[in-house]
């Protein structure tokens, strides 16, 4: 553990179910795309809160419909949240996320269209006076040390380029060994960034089935992509990748990985599933940053960890984000974007594993209330994967 | 990472590093892999972090990095030349024929 001996612990939110924040969110939610503005203009009135809108809801079927369910749950509950405002459009969507949400014992209130005569100027009264009493309430809770088991994070990197393989990946490796030798949980997404590389991530399965799991989504990821004629050399690589010197996804695979570290894989999520225990998971789902990252956060990781190698805005609007780059153009022109710069590694004056420390030392910080750069410029969204029509 | 070499192999079965510096054409460049450092003869020009072959690659043979494939090249390739979409292409995600 860097800073050395006895249990790594970091300053965070204890919630009545167990759960630990590492922020303390009035989380503003939409569920459905009905009440999207009206969630905006609460948000816009209360301060600090966070909205988040599921622009999709009526007429979702299957997966979809399993998924916004889900996410609306995880959303509402997620560790990082001190009280939610649901907004919808449905009360029997309403009814539903109520009951899903009752078992994380977090403040919330659920107001629909149809409590305020189906008058959005009305729902947006009500949901400000209701989001400015729980902002109160929250603003009692402390921070606790907690030991960074209760941790969660995400493992991510987008507008890759060489160095993200050669340094950055192996930076967040070091760090998810870490996490889970302390008892907490990491997960890596981009199921397409396997691709090449998934015999190595099979390997590593702690189950014959959990291996064959993570081959068939591969697989699977390639058949869609070979059904719709797609020649992936220009989409994944994309052009930003190619410019950098990323040739093929085999390529682009292999330092993606990277980000996974060297301990077993338990198990492949399924989008947005919460880990059923401790250690490192995979998860199914797209390669694009925004709904990959949302998919971490339902399943309930408080902190997501992001290389890039040219640059990359996007973070969560819930789970600060720990921007990572090792390119030394990009870490000088985007320091105001890039909350850990390891360059170092990359030029030859710090090891890897020095940087690993670092960074691991980062983690707590910014778990512990240091905000990141994503935080400050509010550059934060959350986007739910979609798999099929609506009906 | 550099220890004050040019080029990057991550594996010795690698025939490809990673250059991390612009390289030009015509220059030596000493590569690294793990302590050991060689002195290869750039045949192209070369943007920072694209790939230099290590030795020659024959039309249709793999090309190793990570000491994994990442794809084949189309036409036989000599050693100190820039690898990349014009001369590799992926051996996955392909059309059925």
């Amino acid at each position: 553990m860097p800073g050395g001996g006895g249990m790594a612990t970091f300053l965070g939110f204890r919630r009545a179910d167990g759960q630990v924040g590492v922020r303390n969110h009035l989380l503003v939610l939409s569920a459905g795309g009905l009440t999207g503005q009206t969630a905006r203009r609460v948000g816009a009135a209360l301060a600090g809160a966070v909205v988040v809108v599921l622009p999709h809801g009526s007429g979702l079927v299957g997966r979809d419909l399993a998924v916004q369910r889900r996410a609306i749950a995880g959303l509402a509950t997620h560790p990082n949240v001190g009280a939610c405002v649901l907004l919808g459009d449905n009360p029997a969507v309403m009814a539903q996320a109520a009951a899903d949400i009752a078992p994380g014992r977090r403040p919330y209130e659920c107001l629909t269209l149809d409590d305020c005569g189906h008058d959005g100027l009305a729902l947006t009264d009500r949901a400000v006076r209701a989001g400015a009493r729980l902002l109160r309430q929250i603003s009692r809770e402390r921070r606790s040390a907690e030991p960074v088991s209760a941790l969660g994070i995400g493992l991510e990197c987008g507008r890759s380029d060489p160095s993200s393989g050669l340094v950055a990946n192996p930076l967040l490796g070091l760090a998810a060994d870490w996490l889970i030798d302390e008892g907490g949980w990491a997960v890596l997404g981009e199921t397409l960034e396997w691709l090449g590389a998934e015999h190595l991530l099979a390997g590593r399965a702690r189950t014959p089935e959990a291996a064959a799991a993570i081959e068939g989504a591969v697989l699977e990821r390639e058949r869609i992509a070979v059904a719709a004629g797609l020649d992936l050399l220009g989409s994944n690589p994309g052009p930003t990748n190619i410019a950098a010197g990323l040739s093929t996804i085999e390529e682009k695979s292999l330092g993606s990985i990277a980000k996974s570290g060297s301990r077993p894989i338990e198990g492949l999520l399924e989008y947005g599933e919460t880990p059923r225990h401790p250690g490192l998971w995979t998860m199914d789902a797209s390669a694009y940053a925004p709904e990959s990252l949302t998919g971490f956060v339902v399943s309930g990781a408080q902190l997501l960890l992001f290389t890039t190698g040219v640059g990359n805005p996007y973070v969560s609007a819930l789970s600060p984000t720990i921007k990572l780059s090792a390119n030394p153009d990009t870490c000088r022109t985007l320091a105001d974007q890039l909350d850990f710069d390891a360059s170092s590694v990359f030029s030859g004056r710090e090891s890897l594993a020095e940087a690993g420390e670092a960074l691991c030392r980062r983690v707590v910080a910014v778990a512990s209330g240091e905000a990141t750069w994503g935080e400050i410029t509010r550059e934060g969204d959350e986007v739910l994967s979609r798999f099929g029509q609506a009906l | 990472m550099s220890g004050g070499a040019d080029a990057i192999r991550l594996s010795p079965e690698d025939n490809v590093a990673t250059v991390l510096r612009p390289v030009s054409a015509g220059e030596d460049i000493q590569v690294r892999c793990g302590v050991e450092v060689t002195t290869l003869a750039a045949a192209d020009a070369i943007p920072m972090c694209h790939k230099i072959s290590l030795l020659p690659i024959k039309e249709g043979h793999m090309v190793i990095k990570y000491g994994q494939s990442i794809g084949e090249v189309r036409a036989a390739v000599g050693p100190g030349r820039h690898v990349h979409v014009h001369n590799l292409r992926s051996a996955r995600a392909r059309a059925a024929p």
